[in-house]
């Protein structure tokens, strides 16, 4: 055999048994297929980004912690303590009893306690004077209710009375939530009302997975990053 | 295994930290520097929103922080979580402690007012009995406010009182706004002192260590830093004794590390320094180490208004701020209380809290309108006395996300602090009233302990080995070459911010442990 032949044999030898290699690595189901081009080919600070919404802004949420009757309360209260003025949405109109629903819902027990017995006095209350809901009092009947127990304050000392506590604490509430609303932020704040809330928002920092849950401390990154439900991860040998 | 042995371990990158690499490193020294938290990057890490942007409008997400009073919604993410690193407390005694964990630590969100405590402070047994000296006075410390002060660009006026020492400040020679000048007057009536305030002006707007400290330290080519380290313990050389270095987990991934260091330096707060001597059971000979936890009583002070600058008419009238240093228990003694409290002091020209007024709906826009511009603020912050039974052990029943066990903080204030409060809303009020200004609000109750973010002491300097954890140049009596920088050297408190104190102290201690280094004594 020439020298040249016997080269081409041992390169086509060769290239047959990468080919039969291939093949069965297509074949092998444990394997992932092979990508035509690179996964993040042509993403660059270019790459345009989306449009997106505030989901409150274009769906409703379900009545989550306060009941229907606290629910009718809240809203009448915040309609009280934050009207529509000046071309400004009220508190009403910035979905802050919803809001609110859903921050008290979230939120430790003590402080979901102040809003559901608060609520729960200020109805009691209006059936006590005026044989109604407090949802249907006029506006006068609603500050007889609210006035005796309206105080001044300042830091994070609000007034230590019960009633006083949830008054003043739901106003500032109903009022922060209602100026950082959407709705407050589109219509320009014009004399001392006051701006939504502007500043720089920072984003997790190199978050800890093991942070998020103290039941999870034992449990490694890629346990955490498993689907729930015991869906099985496909396993690549290295 | 690495064999390398660097001069220094340097553990925490804020302010005492970043003046110990600083001093260090430019004196020839190789050190490394631990931080248990990440490097932030303003550029990639925070982008400015308004609240309405945000799921929660900018309130605090519910159940987190509990006892960061100063979090919100846009700040949420750079406090040290409470449920990754806990620590506990009895129930009718909460603490407020507040963390930052990022590269450079809460230098990047101190509110900068810059004083030197005085004699009063540094001798104050001398002075009224109660506590100990430290083993320093402001002489010993002057040459080193000094450098401080240049290097953070402290603005003031050299217009302190004794018990307010004067330093090398950018001078503010700004006049005083009528309203001050008002204010100003009805002091001076009573002889208590007001004077311009001292702030931290640094560079392009900060004044931080990642900024004015560590870049000088990298320069030098003499540091090596890394982040997300969450030192374990402080490790021992079991031929001498001494601490030789520490173990650390890696934040993210877990893995567990070592290194080594002829000498280890602690900057990693107040607290995690004590913690981290405890957790490895190091220089508690005098059974001092954890006891004397101070601070500063915040929360109490009032809200008034200036009647002339009603309906829009404040702009010739408001604005600027002022310092009243304590002037309690200088010349006279009181008979409610030791020590004494400063007042910080603002006139204010954008619009008035709702909550200083009993209205609603339409009557409360009416006079947020009618008051807008008019505002007068008067905060406290007063000393906290140091007693043995407020202290931090470390809690067996409770370790944090990387095992290591936490610190139960037992603090309380007592009625000195109660009455110091009390005494400065009245004499507040008093002198906004004799400047003809109406009080719309007060609050005479301090925050809960550790709320100023000023916790200071547990690892307390001396003279006296068996009263002390410290030595007068930061260094352990019981390990000649372990040093504690930050803010739980301190003997005793005072009124004043405690930053530039500590970032005296820390560049003093360096300086002295580089020439005992260099000289071949460490």
């Amino acid at each position: 055999m020439r020298r040249r032949d016997f080269v081409r044999s041992l390169v086509s030898l060769f290239v047959a048994a990468k080919a039969s290699r291939a093949q069965q690595r297509l074949n092998d189901p444990t394997l992932p297929p092979p990508a035509p081009v690179p996964w993040t080919l042509g993403l660059n600070s270019q790459t345009p980004i989306p449009m997106s919404e505030q989901a409150d802004e274009v769906a409703s949420a379900k009545l989550s912690f306060f009941t229907p009757l606290q629910m009718r309360t809240l809203t009448r209260l915040c309609n009280v303590l934050l009207p529509p003025l000046n071309g400004k949405p009220g508190a009403v109109e910035a979905q802050t009893p919803m809001f609110l629903d859903f921050l008290i819902g979230s939120s430790p027990e003590q402080r979901q306690k102040v809003y559901a017995d608060g609520l729960d006095w200020l109805e009691e209350t209006a059936q006590a004077k005026c044989k109604t809901g407090f949802a249907q009092l006029d506006d006068m009947q609603t500050g007889e209710v609210i006035k005796p127990w309206l105080r001044t304050w300042m830091s994070d000392h609000p007034p230590t009375e019960a009633f006083a506590y949830f008054i003043n604490i739901a106003h500032d509430d109903i009022r922060s939530a209602t100026v950082n609303s959407k709705a407050w932020n589109d219509v320009p704040s014009v004399g001392a009302e006051p701006k939504t809330e502007e500043g720089i928002y920072w984003l997790p920092i190199e978050p800890d997975v093991y942070g998020e849950n103290p039941a999870y401390a034992h449990m490694s990154p890629h346990m955490l990053a498993m689907p729930k439900g015991g869906q099985k991860i496909p396993i690549y040998p290295r | 295994m690495r064999k390398e042995v660097y001069d220094v371990l340097i553990i925490g990158s804020g302010h005492s930290g970043g003046m110990a690499a600083k001093m260090l490193t430019e004196a020839g020294i190789r050190c490394l520097m631990l931080n248990a938290g990440p490097v932030a990057d303003i550029s990639r890490d925070a982008e400015r929103l308004p609240a309405s942007n945000l799921p929660y409008r900018g309130f605090r997400p519910p159940g987190r922080l509990e006892h960061v009073f100063q979090s919100n919604e846009f700040n949420a993410n750079v406090w040290v979580d409470e449920q990754e690193v806990p620590y506990t407390f009895e129930p009718n005694q909460p603490y407020n402690w507040v963390r930052v964990r990022l590269f450079g630590g809460r230098s990047l969100f101190w509110s900068r007012q810059s004083f030197r405590l005085s004699d009063y402070e540094f001798k104050c047994k001398s002075h009224d009995g109660f506590g100990e000296d430290w083993p320093i006075s402001h002489a010993d410390l002057a040459p080193y406010y000094s450098r401080v002060e240049r290097i953070f660009r402290v603005s003031g006026a050299l217009d302190g009182p004794e018990q307010m020492p004067d330093g090398a400040f950018i001078l503010d020679d700004d006049p005083w706004t009528p309203s001050m000048e008002r204010f100003s007057d009805a002091a001076k009536s009573r002889r208590i002192p007001v004077c311009k305030q001292r702030r931290a002006l640094g560079v392009n707007g900060l004044a931080s260590s990642v900024n004015l400290l560590l870049p000088d330290a990298e320069r030098t080519g003499n540091i090596t830093s890394v982040a997300n380290a969450v030192v374990r313990e402080i490790t021992i050389d079991r031929a001498t004794g001494l601490p030789d270095g520490c173990n650390f987990v890696d934040r993210i991934s877990r893995r567990e590390m070592s290194v080594k260091a002829r000498v280890v330096v602690l900057a990693a707060g107040t607290l995690e320094s004590t913690r981290l001597l405890l957790n490895s059971g190091l220089a508690n000979s005098s059974g001092v180490l954890g006891h004397y936890l101070t601070d500063q009583i915040y929360g109490a002070g009032l809200v008034a208004s200036v009647p002339e600058a009603r309906g829009r008419n404040g702009a010739k009238i408001m604005g600027g701020g002022a310092i009243v240093p304590r002037f309690r228990n200088i010349d006279a003694k009181s008979d409610r209380f030791l020590r004494g409290y400063a007042f910080n002091v603002s006139s204010l020209t954008g619009g008035l809290s709702p909550r200083n007024f009993t209205a609603y709906g339409v009557e409360l826009e009416k006079m947020l309108e009618e008051y807008y511009g008019s505002g007068f603020q008067m905060t406290i912050m007063g000393e906290v006395l140091g007693r043995y039974e407020n202290h931090v052990r470390i809690d067996r029943e409770k370790v944090d996300a990387w095992g290591i066990p936490v610190l139960h903080v037992d603090a309380k204030y007592t009625d000195n602090e109660y009455d110091m409060a009390e005494d400065a809303v009245q004499v507040g009020s008093e002198l906004c009233e004799s400047a003809g200004f109406e009080v719309l609000s007060s609050n005479p109750t301090p925050n809960p302990p550790g709320y100023s973010i000023h916790e200071i002491g547990t690892c307390r300097m001396g003279d006296d080995r068996k009263k002390s954890v410290l030595n007068k140049w930061n260094q352990s009596h019981d390990h000649k070459n372990l040093f504690v920088v930050d803010g739980a050297c301190f003997t005793s408190g005072g009124w004043q911010n405690p930053t530039m104190t500590i970032l005296a102290l820390s560049m003093r201690a360096s300086e002295h442990l580089a020439s005992e280094m260099n000289k071949g004594n460490l």
